[in-house]
């Protein structure tokens, strides 16, 4: 851990290596990418990932069901994004969201943020962007760390690293422990907005150098969860998450142009919870068992000294045993994927890749995609792409069979629909039929997009610099819920259907300003426009309606009227000041984070988000940490996160309020 | 007890809102008069998984009222639900026999503007679904779903009827809560209580409001 001391922007090459599957430099990547690297990390003493990605130009940690946060990417939900840990998926989306506030900072290395659609390489799921986690590797000799970090909200989080690295072997050890008694933003409820839980995660790496070209590499992790469940005061349980993942890897280089990598993974996620009476009868119970297999070969071929090829080929079995599931489904699919790399000098390149994707459960996919780099001169660098991008419809939106037990209402996955109608008809359970069981027989079909961004870069001399990046996301076939029939106990049955295409569009521009060689800024800024087309063209037709008040009349919305999808901001800014004192090894920094207004619901009856309806007013999160070093070795830290102790429980559950800590660092 | 004792404290208040007394018949473009109702229970038991029961408020266009008379009525009310007394039933406990030749159609548009009748879109209750589709989107509500819970009427939409004995009568549902708060709270508000506007045209020959 080094406290920043540069007078300037660092010109060190950066790699990242989720954006082409190879090592490849950040400056000259043709796509937008976000480094966050260790420094930054540890400046901003954060403990979870999602502590560090909200800070983020153009990245919004949004709560989902059940507590857990999600990010949005480019204006897309965060079930558009693909999480990556050293290139390979994580599993567990139980309502869509991949829970961010499940992984631990403490032995990531770097996060790399590749935004637009990254289908060419990674296939479903990256529809919006990727985040690859990449953690630390064993480090030549023998050290480590302890790492303590204790606050408000009776939050304490324990962490130490080992490294040990001596001639051909390598091994790396991290073990994170960390609690919270969760906190509580409303009083008047028997219920807490986050239950207190406490979790625990192991990981473990191990690397073996058969020689200079042969490397073999295990890495294995495990994760658990338990947290207080409750629901009044006398109906209360608990709920626990089981997580291993297992990751080997293989890399032989055969010659200075050609080498392999033989990767396999097994991936395992379990949720599970119940709630008991007071008496101790069970009230209900639930359970998520999802397994990821995959193994896969890559080839990169570097034909001569300007062009290479990266090629992939793979197979994945994905299954899932939950509750309220119409049986037991399994998808098997296989894929492959090539990227061609074009390096005519430093001043220009391109890539050009496709995926094809074939499933056993839908339609087979292929995902292009076209990038190119254009450095026109010392200041300006132009790069534009163009990808696509896909998402198949999740186990739940094609298996669900789940009856609300206190409302009466029935959703159906869209593959359960042409077997549990007719069941449940024959039950006397349906009224009337909305829809034709016939047109399910057709598969339900991927949600895709396709992406369009323009990076302009300009460096204006060695202290100021400024990113400009123009995207456009079209997104096809999103796939929504609509009743399909009515019961005869008045509720309705819910399926899922392809219809909407949406947009988001906007403009992200990051900046870096060296003031002198103790202080520096940067800053960032997204202005975004999420829309539904559907709807956009209802207002442009005057078929939407407002009233400012219940009695008044009703009069006729324009299409400027019409603000866009639910919980998107049209402006976020963010900005980090630093100021360091070289020689006393200390370093002070401020963070802040901005949202300009959003709405949650249609507060005016209409359907749509429209200027006359309710929004959740624009807030700010702002941050201070101060970090000093001792010795080298030891290092200490205070800061206030929400300083401002901005806090809305209607709105917006998952942020706490203010928060003190302070931390502790030895290492050796 | 406390709901109880408001429930028979409510009384439908009527009240000419404006008039506009025009005698010229050729000017049917002028401001019409239209009738507010105001807080029309219309409680539903059973639901949230259970059978819906209880009695439909019935209302009559042509008194301007509720009633409780099993022939003149022309349309009823329980929960979200409208009934229109034509067509046939849907069976659901409670509900009642139809006798008359109501039915109705939903115009998207601006009360002022819907001026004219047109015959031909009107559709009558029958055995498999209401005229009036249930569900949040499909008739004269959106739901706003978790968390908020609310029901709220469609701005735009406006109802029109065929009453019974083949007049006519437009509406507007402004609000399913008591009193019509400006921001219902689907906790504290009680909901179940329509307020909307009306115009009555009795004339079965002219098809104009």
């Amino acid at each position: 851990m080094q406290v920043q001391d540069s007078t300037s922007i660092k010109e060190l090459e950066e790699i990242i290596l989720s954006a082409t599957r190879t090592e490849r430099n950040l400056s000259s990547l043709p796509f937008p990418v976000t480094l966050i690297n260790k420094k930054s990390i540890k400046s901003a003493n954060s403990i979870r990932l999602s502590d560090i990605l909200e800070e983020q130009t153009g990245l919004l940690m949004v709560p989902d069901y059940g507590g857990v946060e999600g990010v949005q990417i480019q204006g897309l939900d965060s079930q558009y994004s693909l999480v990556l840990l050293d290139g390979v998926p994580l599993i567990g989306r139980t309502a869509g969201t991949l829970d961010l506030d499940r992984i631990t900072v403490g032995n990531i290395k770097q996060i790399e943020v590749v935004k637009g659609p990254s289908s060419s390489l990674y296939g479903s799921e990256a529809l919006a962007g990727v985040i690859n986690i990449v953690t630390e590797d064993p480090s030549p000799g023998f050290g480590g760390n302890v790492n303590l970090r204790s606050g408000s909200f009776s939050t304490s989080d324990i962490s130490s690293e080992l490294s040990f690295k001596k001639n051909k072997v390598g091994i790396y050890a991290f073990v994170n422990s960390f609690s919270s008694e969760g906190y509580d933003l409303t009083t008047n409820d028997d219920t807490r907005t986050v239950e207190p839980y406490r979790n625990y995660t192991i990981n473990t790496k191990t690397q073996y150098n058969f020689s200079e070209n042969m490397l073999m590499f295990f890495s294995g992790r495990v994760y658990r969860q338990d947290q207080a469940n409750r629901i009044s005061s006398n109906i209360t349980g608990e709920s626990e998450i089981d997580e291993w993942n297992i990751h080997s890897k293989f890399e032989i280089k055969f010659n200075n142009d050609i080498s392999s990598q033989f990767e396999f993974y097994d991936t395992y996620y379990h949720a599970k919870e119940y709630l008991n009476y007071g008496s101790g009868d069970l009230f209900s119970s639930n359970s998520f068992k999802q397994r990821l297999t995959r193994p896969e070969i890559r080839t990169i071929f570097k034909f001569s000294s300007k062009n290479s090829i990266i090629s992939g080929l793979g197979l994945q079995k994905e299954s899932l045993q939950r509750s309220d599931f119409f049986g037991s489904p399994e998808f098997r699919s296989s894929y492959f994927y090539s990227q061609f790399e074009h390096k005519k000098d430093d001043s220009l390149n391109f890539i050009l890749g496709a995926r094809y994707d074939n499933h056993n459960e839908y339609s087979s996919q292929l995902s292009p995609k076209l990038a190119a780099f254009i450095k026109i001169n010392d200041k300006i660098v132009l790069k534009p792409s163009i990808s696509s991008g896909f998402k198949t419809p999740d186990f739940r939106q094609l298996y669900l069979y789940f009856t609300n037990s206190t409302l009466g209402y029935t959703v159906l996955g869209y593959n359960a629909v042409t077997s549990v109608i007719p069941e449940m008809e024959s039950n006397g359970e349906i009224s009337s039929l909305f829809v034709d069981l016939n047109s399910f027989t057709n598969d339900l079909k991927a949600e895709s997009s396709v992406g369009y961004n323009f990076g302009f870069n300009f460096k204006l001399n060695s202290k100021l610099k400024f990113d400009f990046n123009l995207f456009r996301n079209e997104i096809f076939n999103l796939i929504d819920t609509r009743i399909i029939a009515q019961k005869t106990n008045g509720q309705s049955v819910f399926s899922y259907y392809n219809l909407n295409e949406i947009y988001t569009q906007g403009i992200e521009i990051t900046t870096n300003f060296v003031l002198n060689n103790r202080t520096s800024l940067s800053a960032g800024y997204q202005l975004l426009y999420a829309k539904d087309k559907a709807a956009q063209r209802s207002f442009r037709n005057g078929e939407v309606f407002a009233r400012l008040t219940p009695t008044s009349p009703s009069f006729v919305l324009n299409e400027r009227d019409y603000f866009g999808l639910f919980n998107r901001s049209r402006h976020m800014f963010n900005f980090n000041l630093s100021y360091s004192i070289p020689k006393w090894q200390f370093e002070g920094n401020v963070r802040g984070t901005y949202r300009s207004k959003f709405g949650l619901y249609d507060s005016n009856g209409n359907g749509y988000l429209d200027k006359y309806d309710d929004f959740v007013e624009g807030y700010s999160i702002l941050d201070l940490s101060l970090n000093k070093i001792f010795q080298e070795n030891f290092k200490i830290s205070l800061g206030i996160d929400n300083f401002l102790d901005f806090k809305d429980y209607q709105n917006i559950g998952n942020i706490p309020g203010r928060i003190f800590y302070g931390l502790a660092q030895l290492n050796f | 007890m406390k709901s109880i004792k408001k429930h028979i404290n409510i009384f439908i208040m009527l009240m000419i809102v404006s008039h506009s007394c025009s005698s010229d018949d050729s000017n049917f473009i002028a401001e019409s008069e239209y009738t507010s109702v105001n807080n029309l229970p219309a409680p539903q038991f059973g639901g949230q998984g259970q059978p819906a029961s209880g009695p439909f408020t019935k209302f009559d266009f042509s008194s301007g009222s509720i009633t409780t008379n099993e022939i003149n009525w022309d349309i009823g009310f329980r929960g979200t639900t409208i009934i229109v007394n034509g067509g046939e039933s849907m069976g659901t406990l409670d509900e009642p026999t139809r006798n008359g030749n109501a039915a109705v159609y939903i115009v998207n548009d601006i009360f002022s503007n819907v001026l004219q009748v047109e015959a031909g879109l009107f559709v009558q209750d029958s055995s498999s679904s209401y005229a009036i589709n249930i569900g949040s989107g499909n008739g004269w509500y959106n739901y706003t779903g978790s968390p908020e819970h609310l029901i709220l009427p469609i701005p735009g939409r406006v109802l029109v009827f065929r009453t019974r004995d083949s007049g006519y009568a437009k509406v507007e549902i402004l609000s399913y809560y008591y009193d019509a708060p400006e921001n219902p709270n689907a906790l504290t508000d009680q909901s179940r209580f329509y307020t909307f506007n009306y115009v009555y045209q009795s004339d079965s020959s002219q098809i104009n409001f």
